[in-house]
């Protein structure tokens, strides 16, 4: 990381801005629409299965997929052993900060094992 | 320069980390975290309590995206700037490492919209417990809203009665002041210190890991994760972008909801409902260990 950038601070602030109305716009919209009116049943139904299906996909994409969207399991072995680790954990324990502390320590282990 | 000196080399920093969230977490775990909430302590009390996971894992993040600021050329005002109108771990990431490669401004813009198109999934699973809001907490709620506190919203949402829209925004600005604050530390030191990205980048990992355990309920559940599972290394990679988390999640969660509602009116008898957790639990664990 010891490339420099040339951008000039004007630059960067109007790369915030425009990242902003990215960021915001998704964020606020749906939650707009759907808070305001009667959602219909259907809907809530599907939205039920949005979060265990964009955790896995997050995990997913931090543990199987590399920096080039390749698939590339291998380079991630420690997280793939360690997220194992957590699963059994979190499923033992039920604790957030048990789960999260105890993987960390498995993934840096692991890192200088492997 | 001590610090320098001492953080030159990575071992000792990531012991450091470590210890660090042994000594938070364990502290955490044995006075903090309370499942039931005492009805004598003040609200901003109890909800600092359940979002002390997610703030702690926010600090060695926060630093390590500072320092990439930093390095990518962003000055400490900006970098405060990026951190609270962005407030996305992910693309500040993607914003640092874009501007070391020079990428032009547009195509950095294009990225994060489609880094960033996955909230509108969260605010659309979070509005039904948000109903009759006023429009100006919708918009503060927006604005703070990502994935991690999301995650810890939409869990105490559902298991929590009395969570309402108050709590959920606290917690939103309790992880954004913890974020902020430590990207701002990150931009200070600079280059003085070293950390090893990827051990750092699993507390967060192993956050949406513990999220997913606590999400299957059923049979049901476990199979659309493994499904979600496949679609998304297969849409990551075909879109190149993380575009293939959005369609992924689409899908998969739709159909959730179709196979739902499939076995609710043709077989309500059906294997796939029967709960994870509980008798012949044990196999579901293995199972799902496998596929993951």
């Amino acid at each position: 990381m010891n490339s420099v950038n040339t951008w000039t601070t004007t630059q960067h602030f109007w790369l915030i801005i425009f990242g902003f109305f990215v960021a915001f716009l998704p964020r606020y919209i749906p939650l707009l629409v759907f808070t305001k009116r009667k959602i219909p049943d259907w809907f809530n139904e599907w939205m039920k299965y949005v979060p265990v299906s964009l955790f896995t996909a997050l995990v997913v994409k931090d543990v199987f997929i590399d920096a080039n969207y390749h698939l590339a399991p291998m380079t991630h072995l420690p997280e793939l052993a360690a997220s194992l680790i957590v699963i059994v954990i979190a499923y033992r324990t039920r604790s957030m900060a048990i789960s999260v502390i105890l993987g960390l320590i498995s993934v840096f282990l692991l890192a200088m094992v492997i | 320069m001590s610090v320098a000196i001492r953080f030159e080399q990575k071992q000792p920093l990531e012991a450091f980390v470590v210890s660090y969230f042994t000594a938070g977490f364990l502290m955490e775990e044995l006075f903090l975290a309370k499942q039931v909430r005492n009805p004598n302590e003040p609200l901003w009390l109890s909800t600092l309590r359940v979002s002390m996971p997610l703030n702690l894992s926010y600090i060695p993040i926060g630093l390590a995206c500072g320092i990439l600021l930093h390095a990518a050329g962003f000055n400490t005002l900006l970098t405060a700037m990026v951190s609270v109108v962005i407030f996305s771990g992910g693309a500040q990431f993607m914003i640092a490492s874009m501007l070391t490669i020079n990428a032009p401004l547009l195509s950095i813009v294009l990225m994060l919209f489609f880094l960033e198109l996955r909230y509108a999934l969260l605010g659309s699973s979070l509005s039904r417990y948000l109903q009759g809001q006023s429009h100006k907490f919708i918009f503060t709620f927006a604005f703070s809203m990502n994935d991690e506190n999301y995650a810890v919203n939409y869990l105490k949402f559902a298991t929590d009665k009395k969570w309402d829209g108050r709590q959920a925004l606290m917690v939103e600005h309790y992880s954004l002041l913890f974020w902020s604050v430590s990207n701002v530390i990150g931009s200070l030191v600079g280059s003085a210190l070293k950390i090893d990205l990827s051990v750092v980048h699993f507390a967060l990992t192993a956050l949406f890991l513990y999220m997913i355990v606590m999400q299957i309920k059923n049979r049901l559940t476990l199979l659309i994760c493994v499904l979600s599972a496949f679609l998304a290394a297969f849409f990551l990679i075909i879109t190149k972008s993380t575009l293939g988390l959005v369609i992924s999640t689409l899908i998969a969660s739709f159909i959730g909801f179709l196979l739902e509602h499939h076995f609710k009116t043709k077989s309500p008898d059906t294997r796939w409902f029967w709960k994870v957790r509980g008798p012949g639990s044990r196999k579901e664990a293995v199972e799902k260990s496998d596929n993951n």
